[in-house]
């Protein structure tokens, strides 16, 4: 009883000092200043519903600092709505997802890092599908629309095709990072085709210096980064629908355009001279360690191949944008497959449905629910109405651009694969791989996880 | 399941180092035959002892570092001057200034006050060594850079410098010994632990002095004036000097941290009387009153030892909110009790059953009740044992996350723990060691406390049940 008394008095004070902070929000940035596009947003904060007295709760797995980011995007919606959004960031939000969406206590938004649990979860009932009318937007004002609509449409309890995901912050994976004054004390150019990469690479080696930092140590998830090469290797080497068939096993695992891309990663990894530390150590450095190599002195290596998120490890005193540039990861010259671009990004789908949710999810619909994240982080998004000039900085400005004009965009294959392939066997076999094992050995035992699976 | 292994493994270890220092001291006056049986677990004590510090101070050290000095060098080389290769920028191009119809820059790489020694130095990164301090460099783009061994620097140009960031100079010198208490500040909230620390060594100073004072007064009062005043001073400090000056940017605030931190009291204090109590009552009737089936219950207490509780999450969460307690305290609270209650009934039964068997007769005959001699005989005796199992309960509910997850952290984001705030400072992708460290050794404090106040009980309570 005491114990109850006590607890509606918390919530009783809570909500009073709520509702005293709720009436005077101080925005990140002030509405009608900045390049953003504050025109639909004032449109509709004009004829949003009032939601006072309602709340959202939304899951995710951001945290510091990108969790401050976004819940300064959450204060535009509650200054029109005058509802109550909460945000709590979960290191293994995987985990916990599932836990409460068991058990009942889900919150009514959860921010997946991946499809691949959400359509896990789609089909056992566990989420809500989005109104058809967010997939008409969602392919209209999207770059590469109809790609993020099939990423978010995931089969229902009964088997049924539904929309479920929204993508909400996007990264693009085919970058391959540098550091331009080192690029100019030693002479070289950038490489604008695959041929040209590899050349630069054997040059690099020929002068007795090391052009590659890779690493694939993630703790529990080693390997992904490895991952992530082989399937940018597989858009530059195969056309877009045998990729698609290799993320569905229609093209099988072990087949030998498969066995030639992760062969092809090898060129580049298996080799002492082409990797800082040598090929032993290639699994055993860890990803976020990795890209420091760029930045030492003397350099340990030239050029590192990661996702646009990277920043983020790079040292304190580094400048993104100055001291460190990234170019596009290119493709061959001699085959004509395009500009493929690989990403991944996080997708927001309704665990709890209420009409203060889907109020949100319009919300988000909105260009400045992108554009202030864009304006404080390294957030990407595929949205053609945001403004790029409310880009950070002109680095991120060039992956925006990247990301809207791709040719081919194709998700981060290892994302779509069932979880026991594309969060298993895939890893541990690339780790197998960079310690020496046989490209058709390992490419086998994939399948055979795979086949295990159906 | 793990961590009840855990506490097991913990508790033989611990058993085992306590014997064998037991058995040294009985056996060191024994025959000389048995001296090597003494040193070698004298040596096992001290390897043990090593293995476990090693790591200990290795963390401790890196709590004082930056994370580019972590990713650079090892902790062990942070002691001492290093010869370290360092990239420093000059001044940009906007600070020059004109003398003479030339373009002058100057300034020192090192930031004032570092006493460093620079070797041999370079403006290319393909030539990090390639000029002796005092030598002059031709730039690229124009212009020359000399360097002195101190750091000094001089850039002439006849043209003005452009562009946008200073000229990289690749230094290879001799760096002293650095340490930072940012991320600490990162952690607790700026200069939480500077205050602290001199709060604490105030306090300790105004403790001699009240000691020297009272060193002739016998009286029973006097020997706690001392302790007292020093706790007092500290605290009065705190209230009036205030423990933060503000916050760092992209950490939570001292108030976060604060909150956090009575949050897990919150937690963990009832989490540790609830099941001490329970488990108690039940110790005592499975060892001394007779009842049918009371070997059948022991042995399913035992059985439930080895149930791992991440299979209850699910289920006991439905439960909790199936009958409306819902996400909060009480639920963590009964959760914790449940998990914690096989152990302690457990360990408790295996003490109680080891008491004289006369004495509990003898108040039996006197027409003492079972309550009366649960309260007046059974519960004073058996101490050690509810104390070492209260350390047991304590840490491990302190140091929980996974519960606290589950049974407490709502989407609404109003309560949590510290294990949860430190997870969140860590950041989306982690890798954070300097956080990790100081996290580490903010999250010890108070279970270090707790076990050296009462690591006396521990001792003997372990022993308890083991030997008859």
């Amino acid at each position: 009883m005491t114990t109850r008394f006590l607890a509606s008095a918390a919530a009783l004070a809570l909500t009073a000092g709520m509702a005293a902070a709720g009436s005077h929000i101080e925005f990140k940035f002030p509405v009608g200043e900045g390049p953003f596009n504050w025109d639909s947003y004032n449109d509709w904060a004009a004829s949003a519903p009032d939601l006072s007295g309602q709340s959202v709760t939304i899951s995710g797995p951001w945290l510091q600092p990108e969790d401050d980011y976004f819940r300064d995007v959450l204060d535009y919606f509650m200054a029109a709505t005058n509802a109550e959004v909460t945000y709590v960031g979960s290191d293994s939000f995987e985990q916990n997802i599932v836990v409460d969406a068991e058990a009942g206590s889900a919150p009514n938004i959860a921010v997946f890092p991946q499809p691949g649990l959400a359509a896990d979860m789609a089909g056992r009932g566990l989420l809500n599908p989005l109104p058809a009318s967010m997939g008409d937007w969602v392919a209209e004002n999207y770059g590469a629309g109809e790609s993020w609509v099939d990423l978010g449409t995931y089969p229902d309890e009964n088997g049924a095709d539904q929309l479920y995901g929204f993508f909400y912050n996007v990264n693009v994976k085919s970058l391959v990072w540098y550091n331009p004054e080192n690029f100019e004390d030693a002479g070289y150019d950038i490489p604008t085709s695959m041929e040209e990469l590899r050349e630069l690479t054997e040059a690099i080696v020929a002068e007795g210096e090391t052009p590659w930092c890779i690493g694939l140590g993630s703790g529990a998830a080693t390997g992904w980064p490895a991952t992530d090469w082989v399937e940018d290797i597989m858009l530059r080497t195969q056309p877009p629908d045998v990729y698609d068939g290799w993320t569905t096993n229609e093209v099988a695992f072990n087949d030998p355009r498969v066995i030639a891309a992760i062969e092809e990663f090898g060129w580049f990894a298996r080799d002492d001279a082409k990797v800082a530390g040598g090929a032993g150590t290639v699994a055993a450095t860890d990803f976020r360690d990795s890209p420091k190599g760029l930045f030492s002195s003397p350099p340990q290596c030239y050029m590192h191949r990661q996702a646009s998120f990277v920043p983020a490890f790079f040292p304190d005193d580094v400048e993104f944008g100055l001291d460190a540039d990234f170019f596009y990861f290119p493709a061959y010259a001699s085959k004509d497959l395009g500009s493929p671009v690989l990403g991944g990004g996080t997708l927001m789908a309704i665990t709890d449905p209420s009409d203060a949710t889907s109020a949100l999810m319009e919300f988000f619909q909105l260009p400045v629910a992108h554009e202030i994240m864009m304006a404080q982080t390294g957030f990407l998004t595929p949205h053609k109405g945001a403004n790029p000039e409310a880009y950070l900085n002109d680095t991120l400005r060039k992956q925006g651009e990247i990301l809207v004009n791709a040719t081919t965009f194709r998700f981060d294959g290892s994302d779509l694969m069932p979880g026991g392939v594309g969060a298993g066997s895939f890893w541990t076999g690339m780790v197998d791989f960079t310690g020496g094992k046989d490209a058709a050995a390992v490419a086998d035992e994939i399948q055979a996880s795979w086949d295990a699976l159906k | 399941m793990a961590d009840i292994a855990d506490r097991g493994a913990f508790a033989t270890a611990a058993g085992q180092i306590r014997r064998g220092i037991f058995g040294s001291k009985t056996e060191a006056g024994a025959a000389g035959g048995k001296a090597t049986l003494t040193w070698a677990v004298h040596l096992s004590v001290a390897l043990l002892v090593f293995l476990w510090l090693f790591p200990t101070v290795g963390l401790f050290v890196s709590s004082f570092r930056t994370a580019d000095q972590i990713a650079s060098t090892g902790w062990w080389k942070a002691l001492f001057p290093a010869e370290q290769n360092l990239t420093i920028r000059a001044a940009a191009p906007e600070t020059q200034i004109e003398q003479d119809g030339m373009f002058v820059i100057e300034g020192n790489l090192f930031e004032d006050g570092a006493e460093a020694e620079i070797s041999v130095w370079g403006i290319s990164s393909r030539a990090i060594g390639a000029f002796e301090p005092g030598q002059t460099a031709e730039l690229r783009r124009g212009g020359t850079i000399t360097v002195q061994a101190d750091g000094a620097y001089r850039m002439e140009n006849a043209d003005a410098f452009e562009g946008s960031r200073g000229q990289r100079v690749f230094v290879t010198a001799t760096t002293p010994p650095e340490f930072t208490l940012g991320n600490y500040d990162t952690v607790l909230g700026k200069d939480v632990a500077r205050n602290l620390i001199i709060y604490a060594v105030a306090a300790l100073i105004f403790f001699f002095v009240l000691r020297f004072i009272f060193r002739t007064n016998e009286s029973p009062i006097a020997g706690v004036i001392p302790g007292a005043g020093g706790l007092v001073l500290f605290v009065a400090l705190a209230l009036v000097f205030g423990l933060s000056s503000g916050a760092v940017e992209g950490a939570q605030t001292t108030d976060d941290m604060a909150g956090a931190f009575f949050s897990t009291l919150t937690v963990t204090i009832p989490s540790t009387i609830i099941p001490i109590v329970i488990a108690a009552f039940a110790a005592y009737a499975l060892a001394w009153m007779d009842f049918p089936g009371r070997a059948l219950l022991i042995a399913a207490v035992v059985a439930l030892l080895v149930v791992p509780l991440q299979l209850a999450l699910i289920p006991l969460l439905k439960l909790h909110l199936g009958i409306g307690i819902g996400k909060g305290y009480l639920g963590v609270w009964l959760a914790h009790t449940g998990f914690g209650l096989p152990l302690a009934i457990y360990l408790l039964r295996n003490y109680m059953v080891g008491l004289p068997r006369d004495i509990i007769e003898c108040a039996k005959v006197d027409g003492a009740t079972d309550f009366q001699i649960f309260v007046r005989i059974i519960l004073p005796l058996s101490f050690p044992a509810l104390a070492s199992f209260a350390i047991f309960q304590f840490l491990w509910t302190w140091n929980d996350l996974l519960v606290a997850k589950v049974f407490l952290i709502d989407a609404t984001g109003e309560t949590t723990v510290m294990t949860n705030a430190i997870v969140e400072l860590l950041g989306t992708r982690g890798g954070n060691w300097e956080i990790l460290a100081t996290a580490a050794f903010v999250s010890i404090a108070v279970p270090l406390l707790v076990f050296f106040a009462m690591q006396k009980y521990l001792v003997r309570g372990l022993l308890a049940g083991s030997v008859k």
